[in-house]
């Protein structure tokens, strides 16, 4: 069993007070700490969980800064083998699709069973790297993934759903699945773990290195253009609408029309 | 970032090598000492006993009650031999820590030490957000100074004992005393990490602290926290500053006639000895000196003070691990005794009993008769901006 895990390095914003910078389009990071993001943590357990299960081995991929090699050296501690890190200035890395599709161009030429990505990214939030990557491979996937069962040739995932809704779906392997926190209890990576996995092989790779055209994957490529960032005001009014339903609809609407809102 | 020591140790001695086991005599002392037995099923005595037999350590390591230990260190201060029992817990702690498979808070507690340098998940860039508006001055390497301040983590980050360190400041400054507080890239003493067990960070943190902190030139260190002031003195073996504790400091200011108090303070105090301050580092006299120089101040005792004080189980990386016992808190006990003593404050010099008696303080609801305080919260209140 191949499993590849995919980690990404991200601010947490929860202690810090979150500030856009003048240009309107990055936010202060100084005093935020980084880590790796909360879904991903629960990514690398549950790959360790299935090479403890079935054997096998883990690679980790993160594309990232340097900084970022401690959180892989600390999933690398945590049991996972080897480390693939992408650094290219030239990525659109806020357009969840330039990330997927670079993904997949780092394991074009490799052979594996499973990916597992968080289901999604604290800090951009979008939802939809792991499933694009599955696309881009052209392999199966399932998001929100709170189960894992290996099975032969197959895996079987329970997705949970809106309202705690369970949803099982067996897919052929290959396939992507998008993890959800709380489907393990990620173990501590110990300072002498994380020491002995200094000596596993970890590979710095740019996009020449992968084969990837820098014009694919970058801005100009991207769909997505950053317009502006602001902290969103915090209002409290709030309109009820009653009636019938065709009534709130025709309510609803002409308040749209109005604030020029459509 | 703390990544800078990493070099691999090696580890030769046996369990029973390294904590002295053949020197128990099972006497029982330490069992006989021990505050949390009336709470938990912990029997060090028995654990120095069967740890003897290296293929039981696993199984030993397994057992919840290790985890009931609060480092208080009663054990080691009666034990006739000089051994330390509660470092054979520690280190069947490291087995179960060395596996990963902890508490995940006593996890999100080491991965913040090592990321951040403090174990309460805070970003170091924040350390020393307290000091805004503060008039403070920050060390630098190779300038001398005669105080140079270690504030702590849980000084830094935690509202409720900040104060600690900016009345601190407040009084400094007010005494005209040579001082400097350490710039942002503090961290964190490694008391709790010890005591968790997580030996090879701790390793590290001796080696970062070590070299971090020679780099500064000065008389001594003033710890503002009984944790980091034992932990300094009894780990740090390469340090090249005397540490002292600020109530040391602040007993030798009132010596010298260098601190005035305005107002006074009628009440009656109990001070409550912090195990890491007291039967750890054997500072006794220098806090009650210090309350008994607040004009009104009726001093109290409780009758287990100074080396038989009881824990508040604060300590031991209790801050991350929920006992199971159901029974009575053993700072609700000190609460209650308080209470019959009709104290009006129980006053301690460390956050971590100020911030575990007050919590049972408000539990039993004495929020209205009484008040938990650290004394530099006391003193703030008596001296003039
Ligand atoms: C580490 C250790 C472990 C031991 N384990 C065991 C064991 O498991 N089983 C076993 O059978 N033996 C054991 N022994 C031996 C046993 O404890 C001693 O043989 C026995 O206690 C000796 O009694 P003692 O009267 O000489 O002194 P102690 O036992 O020390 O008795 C002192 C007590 O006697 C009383 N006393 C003494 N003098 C006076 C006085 N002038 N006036 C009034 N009261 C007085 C007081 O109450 C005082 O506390 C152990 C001994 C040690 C040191
Ligand atoms: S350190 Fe304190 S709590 Fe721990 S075993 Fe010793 S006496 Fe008991
Ligand atoms: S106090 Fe010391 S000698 Fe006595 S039983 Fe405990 S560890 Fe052994």
């Amino acid at each position: 069993m191949k499993t590849i895990v995919c980690i990404k390095y991200v601010p947490d914003t929860s202690e810090a007070e979150v500030k856009v910078n003048p240009d309107g389009k990055t936010v202060d990071d100084a005093k935020f700490s980084f880590d790796i993001n909360d879904a991903d943590n629960y990514a690398v357990e549950e790959s360790v969980l299935v090479k403890e299960d079935k054997g096998g081995e883990v690679d980790v991929l993160s594309i990232g800064p340097k900084q970022s090699e401690v959180m892989i050296r600390m999933a690398m501690a945590k049991g996972c083998d080897r480390a693939t890190r992408v650094e290219d200035d030239r990525i659109a890395d806020h357009d969840p699709l330039m990330v997927a599709k670079v993904l997949a161009g780092a394991l074009k030429d490799q052979e594996f069973d499973l990916i597992f990505t968080g289901c999604w990214a604290e800090d951009d939030g979008h939802m939809s790297t792991g499933v694009a990557l599955a696309e881009y491979l052209g392999i199966n996937h399932a998001s929100m993934v709170k189960k894992v069962e290996v099975l032969d040739g197959k895996v079987k995932a329970h997705r949970e759903l809106e309202g705690g809704l369970m949803e099982v779906v067996e897919l052929e392997l290959p396939a992507v699945l998008t993890i959800q926190t709380g489907i393990n209890e990620p173990r501590y990576a110990p300072i002498r773990g994380i020491r002995q996995a200094q000596k596993k092989e970890l590979n710095v790779v740019n996009l020449d290195d992968l084969g990837l055209d820098p014009s694919e994957v970058g801005s100009e490529a991207s769909l997505v253009v950053l317009e502006n960032l602001y902290i969103p005001e915090v209002e409290s009014a709030a309109e009820f609408i009653e009636g019938e339903a065709d009534e709130k609809a025709e309510k609803l609407a002409s308040i749209l029309v109005k604030g020029g809102l459509v | 970032m703390m990544m800078r020591g990493m070099i691999m140790t090696t580890e030769s001695q046996t369990f029973t090598e390294k904590y002295d086991l053949l020197g128990c005599i099972q006497c029982g002392r330490c069992t006989g000492g021990c505050p949390v037995t009336v709470r938990a099923d912990l029997n060090v005595r028995q654990f120095v006993d069967d740890a003897y037999d290296e293929e039981k350590l696993d199984e030993l390591a397994r057992l919840a009650e290790i985890w009931d230990c609060t480092a208080c260190h009663t054990c080691a201060v009666r034990c006739p031999k000089g051994l330390k029992p509660l470092e054979v817990l520690i280190g069947l702690r490291s087995l179960i820590v060395e596996s990963g498979k902890v508490e995940p808070t006593v996890r999100d507690a080491l991965q913040s030490v090592l990321l951040e340098g403090n174990p309460w998940e805070k970003s170091r860039a924040t350390r020393q957000d307290w000091m805004e508006g503060l008039d403070v001055r920050i060390a630098e390497p190779g300038e001398h100074v005669k105080n140079l301040f270690f504030v702590c983590c849980t000084n830094a980050y935690d509202p409720r004992v900040q104060v600690t360190a900016k009345n601190m400041i407040k009084i400094l400054n007010k005494a005209g005393v040579d001082y400097a507080f350490l710039p942002e890239d503090e961290s964190c003493c490694g008391s709790e990490v010890f005591t968790i067990g997580e030996e090879g960070l701790f390793e590290m943190i001796v080696e970062d602290n070590t070299e971090f902190l020679n780099e500064f030139s000065a008389d001594r260190i003033v710890t503002l926290s009984p944790h980091c002031f034992t932990t300094y003195r009894t780990h740090f073996p390469d340090l090249k500053l005397p540490v002292i504790h600020y109530t040391q400091l602040l007993d030798e200011l009132i010596e010298e006639g260098k601190l005035a108090w305005t107002g006074e303070l009628p009440k009656k105090v109990v001070y409550h000895d912090p195990c890491y301050l007291g039967k750890q580092s054997g500072v006794f006299d220098e806090p009650r000196r210090i309350l008994k120089s607040i004009p009104g101040v009726e001093l109290l005792e409780f009758d287990r003070s100074r080396e038989r004080s009881l824990c508040c189980e604060g300590g031991g990386g209790k801050m991350w691990v929920e006992s199971e016992s159901k029974k009575e808190r053993l700072a609700e006990t000190r609460i209650k005794d308080a209470k019959v003593l009709e104290a009006d404050i129980v006053a301690a010099a460390c956050p971590f009993c100020v911030l575990t008696l007050e919590d049972a303080m408000k539990g039993l609801g004495y929020e209205e008769e009484m008040r938990v305080a650290e004394i530099m919260e006391l003193l703030g209140e008596l001296i003039e901006d």
